[in-house]
């Protein structure tokens, strides 16, 4: 059984909030009004958060980007009073839009805050360049919703490579954000899988955890030279 | 001295709305089991369809032996299995009716006129599921009666669903087969 895992490299990121829009993109999240994103209403899957790096005596503030983390032990599935989240056997964390109550206990309980709730239902414009995605569901007013690893992909990739009587290799299986970076800063792969480039990457020094000491296991890590707060 | 009267009193009332409960309950229940009757027998439960052209799949499939394959042509290599555009028809049927049936008629006034026959979807799975006909049937080896029936008997054009599309149905199938029940392998 493989297990999904994504790493980050900061060293080559440049901030250009790419992965953000191509998520967005793929994944049919909603346009919030201007009004209410001032109002803290804006919906991101693939967030950027702010960081401060420091080498010798310089210290710089740059964006970073941040998706769900999925923990391998993710405190929003333990709150969620519905069983509207869980991990599956891939380690993936999902959300089952259907059966949330949009309690939002869990977007408490994540320390990353990467769940976003769905103020309005989404409008897409007729005869626009920006339809949705007919792979993903639309969401409903009043569910929480968040990164699937582009789990919709996996379905696909999943039953080509059962067809084809193999494994899913290495690459195969690439997300909307790792496919639309510039500067190839995302690697995601099966961490299972000894000889996958993103098992080499958490093997290296410059891996960082975010939010290591809360003992969630996220499966999303950070490589840099630089320390990063 | 009293209070012996009151309780027999209140026991006595309060039999009554007992049994009157009995009676409504039991009433209740005739008039449910009466209207599921109805339900039924008029076929209540199952959507129907009208279609454009009341095509029999016992001509084309019993008697004249097409495979399923043959008409629908993606239901092995693709995620849907498409139902067949006029091209396909013109394969056999052309000018010249090949039987007497008033619904060829129909289908040579479409190749006349030109223009898709405007079939009506049975089968519709919600944006929230990932179904695939190529897994199903290529992988799996699930045949099409499973879930579509015995379609070589049909008479009539399909207008029902023989295997209603419910996450129930999915799920005792996988169940039976020892597939995956993880949400994530069908919804997205």
């Amino acid at each position: 059984m493989p297990k999904w895992a994504m790493a980050i490299d900061l060293d080559k990121c440049t901030g250009c909030e790419s992965c953000m829009i191509a998520c967005k993109v793929e994944n049919n999240v909603a346009i919030v009004d201007p009004e209410q994103a001032q109002a803290g209403r804006v919906m991101y899957w693939m967030d950027m958060m702010t960081a401060y790096e420091s080498e010798d005596t310089q210290v710089v503030r740059r964006i970073v980007p941040k998706p769900c983390f999925h923990c391998d032990e993710p405190p929003c599935t333990v709150v969620c009073p519905v069983g509207a989240t869980y991990r599956n056997p891939e380690g993936i964390v999902a959300q089952v839009y259907h059966r949330c109550i949009g309690c939002r206990y869990c977007m408490a309980a994540c320390p990353y805050t990467a769940k976003v709730f769905n103020w309005y239902a989404p409008k897409w414009l007729e005869d626009s360049a920006c339809r949705p995605n007919p792979d993903v569901s639309l969401r409903m007013s009043g569910v929480v919703e968040k990164c699937s690893f582009c789990s919709h992909r996996l379905q696909q990739i999943k039953e080509i490579a059962d067809l084809e009587g193999r494994r899913i290799e290495d690459g195969e299986y690439v997300t909307a954000c790792q496919e639309n970076c510039p500067t190839d800063a995302i690697v995601f792969g099966d961490i299972e899988d000894k000889d996958s480039s993103v098992y080499k990457l958490s093997k290296s020094y410059r891996v960082k955890r975010y939010m290591d000491d809360l003992d969630v296991k996220p499966k999303v890590f950070y490589l840099s030279r630089r320390t990063t707060e | 001295m009293n209070i012996p009267e009151r309780t027999s009193a209140r026991a006595d009332s309060r039999l009554e709305v007992r049994e009157g409960m009995r009676i409504g309950a039991g009433l209740v229940i005739v008039m449910m089991g009466g209207a599921l009757c109805i339900l039924h027998a008029s076929g209540c439960r199952e959507r129907k369809v009208e279609q454009p052209i009341d095509y029999s799949h016992k001509t084309h499939v019993g008697t004249a032996g097409i495979a399923c394959v043959d008409c629908h042509q993606s239901v092995e290599s693709g995620i849907r299995a498409t139902i067949p555009p006029l091209e396909t028809c013109k394969g056999c049927h052309s000018d010249t009716p090949l039987t007497e049936s008033p619904e060829e008629k129909k289908l040579l006034n479409y190749l006349a006129n030109g223009g898709e026959i405007p079939w009506n979807k049975v089968y519709q799975v919600p944006d929230h599921v990932y179904f695939s006909h190529r897994r199903h049937v290529s992988r799996s080896k699930v045949t099409c009666q499973e879930c579509h029936g015995d379609i070589a008997s049909f008479v009539n054009a399909v207008s029902f669903q023989f295997l209603p599309v419910t996450m129930e149905n999915c799920m005792k199938c996988h169940k039976e087969r020892n597939v995956t029940n993880d949400c994530l392998s069908c919804h997205r």
